[in-house]
């Protein structure tokens, strides 16, 4: 169980992320919604400890970034390295033997051709690929459904479900409801850096039509399309 | 069309801000750099008109990009964009052929002119699946990348070799070397992505250890053939050309350590100067090389602990 205490960061005077309190549970898919700028991509770089932060993370995993899987949201590839050297790259970097990554790709992915190339949605399932050949025990998936096509997105899913039987610990977000629906156990709601709202899988329906109404109001009324 | 160069200008001045001086400060300090190691290169070496022309290339090269120019393609239209492209690489080119001209290296300076107006109507970039190979497969990372972006001067830096073998001439030999050698320094000075670092399972100090090692491996497959076949056709001179092979290592190392002492930033201004300082004044590296262990480990602790 990893728990996130009174975790702040702030730039300058901006306050990002303001006391959040978290429980990431082993075996659990855990969602994170909220606006732009909400704070989530912060936040999981708080966790995998890419931004200095206040408050406390604490993890039975030590250190936690040696068995967390971090998927960005924009991941970043060079602009002449292939797919393959790519996994070999982070394969690399945890030190794992030899892996037949022909074998483990399974979006069908052009590994020989560099990745740069790829499109958006190739270039998540490639940085996807790779983090699922690493030992993980916790997974951050910063919208790991964008810009992928709908049969990988089913993959996703599946593959979401799958960690979550293996006893992984999930934390996801993503700007289609429908996904997170599908795929978490519990989601929360990021606003101006503050959790302000938990609902589990019973009280998603409710949760969405909240955030729906709330989103919407009278924004599209206010463009008077005609 | 204009306006692009209004912004270009623009943008230049921000990256000679974020170095950390005044935009006007900088570009009038870039031209004196220029002009200094212009007259400094033409004195030290004969093959200065060579390495003139490979520089101004290989800034030419960098303008070609596909992506970049596809995207020049997309905003501008049929007639302004050869225009841009032309005025771009006579701005990058002139100042070399100037000075080319006032050496009396009319061959170099013309050759470069045309380079210049060709590679306008040229963009380089591989679209197919054309993957360029390279012998970094076990370690994929600053090599790879540079490798492939650079492979057109490792090619020129063979071929000067087995002319300096070809021609007894030692210098030329011993250029090839060190010019293969700062083609691999040049790999260090792009930053990755803090990801990059932050997914090792090593601390600082191991991880600094790994990238020293896989940096000194990899400039060994590059330098060692010219090294070898220069001692072997000169062996009298072997001990200069193994000096000067060491001293690439230790250089080598000095750029891995120094990215790092500034990473996940660029290296600063202070820092470039020390390694400048470092090339004029070897022994200065004694110093140099602690100071940007201790900054690496520094830097490093916040991602890797």
């Amino acid at each position: 169980m990893i728990e996130l205490q009174n975790l702040s960061k702030s730039y300058a005077a901006h306050k990002v992320l303001d006391g959040i309190k978290l429980t990431l549970k082993a075996g659990k898919v855990h969602g994170i919604v909220g606006e732009n700028g909400a704070g989530k991509t912060t936040l999981f770089k708080c966790i995998a400890g890419l931004e200095a932060y206040e408050g406390s993370i604490n993890s039975p995993h030590q250190p936690l970034k040696d068995q967390l899987g971090f998927l960005p949201t924009d991941p970043y590839f060079f602009s002449k390295i292939t797919g393959r050297e790519y996994l070999q790259l982070l394969c690399n970097a945890r030190q794992l033997p030899q892996q037949d990554f022909d074998a483990k790709n399974i979006f069908d992915l052009p590994l020989h051709q560099y990745a740069a190339t790829y499109s958006t949605g190739m270039k998540k399932k490639l940085a996807l690929t790779a983090i699922l050949l690493l030992p993980n025990e916790v997974f951050i998936l910063d919208e790991p459904f964008n810009g992928v096509d709908i049969q990988s997105n089913m993959v996703i899913t599946g593959i979401i479900q799958k960690l979550r039987s293996l006893g992984k610990t999930v934390l996801i977000s993503s700007h289609i409801f429908s996904t997170l629906n599908d795929t978490c156990d519990v989601i929360y709601l990021l606003k101006k850096g503050q959790i302000v709202r938990q609902a589990d899988r019973a009280g998603f329906a409710q949760l969405e039509a909240e955030m729906r109404a709330f989103t919407i109001g009278d924004r599209i009324e206010r463009l008077e399309l005609r | 069309m204009l306006q692009y160069f209004k912004l270009q200008h623009t943008l230049i001045s921000r990256h000679i801000n974020e170095f950390g001086l005044h935009p006007v400060i900088g570009q009038i300090l870039g031209i004196l750099a220029f002009i200094g190691l212009s007259f400094f290169l033409f004195y030290k070496t004969g093959f200065a008109q060579y390495i003139y022309v490979l520089m101004a290339i290989s800034a030419l090269l960098n303008l070609s990009e596909r992506n970049r120019n596809d995207f020049l393609k997309t905003c501008f239209n049929q007639h302004d964009y050869p225009k841009i492209r032309l005025a771009e690489n006579m701005a990058i080119s002139l100042p070399f052929i100037a000075f080319l001209v006032f050496n009396h290296c009319y061959l170099a300076a013309g050759a470069l002119a045309v380079a210049g107006i060709s590679l306008a109507m040229v963009n380089f970039g591989f679209s197919g699946g054309f993957t360029i190979p390279t012998p970094f497969f076990k370690w994929p990372h600053e090599f790879t990348v540079g490798f492939r972006k650079t492979f057109i001067l490792h090619l020129a830096a063979y071929i000067l070799a087995a002319i300096g073998i070809g021609v007894a001439n030692f210098n030329l030999g011993i250029f090839s070397l060190l010019l293969v050698f700062v083609v691999c320094l040049s790999y260090y000075s792009e930053v990755e992505a803090e990801y990059y670092a932050w997914v090792h399972r090593l601390k600082p100090k191991p991880f600094l250890r790994h990238k020293i090692k896989i940096a000194l491996i990899y400039a060994s497959l590059l330098t060692l053939p010219i090294a070898v076949a220069l001692c072997i056709f000169q062996p009298d001179k072997a001990a200069i050309i193994l000096a000067l092979q060491g001293l690439g290592y230790i250089y080598l190392s000095m750029f891995v350590l120094a990215k790092y002492a500034a990473f996940p930033h660029p290296i600063s201004l202070p820092q470039g100067i020390i390694l400048a300082v470092c090339f004029a004044m070897p022994p200065l590296l004694l110093l140099a090389i602690p100071m940007f262990y201790r900054q690496s480990i520094r830097k490093l602790q916040q991602i890797l602990a």
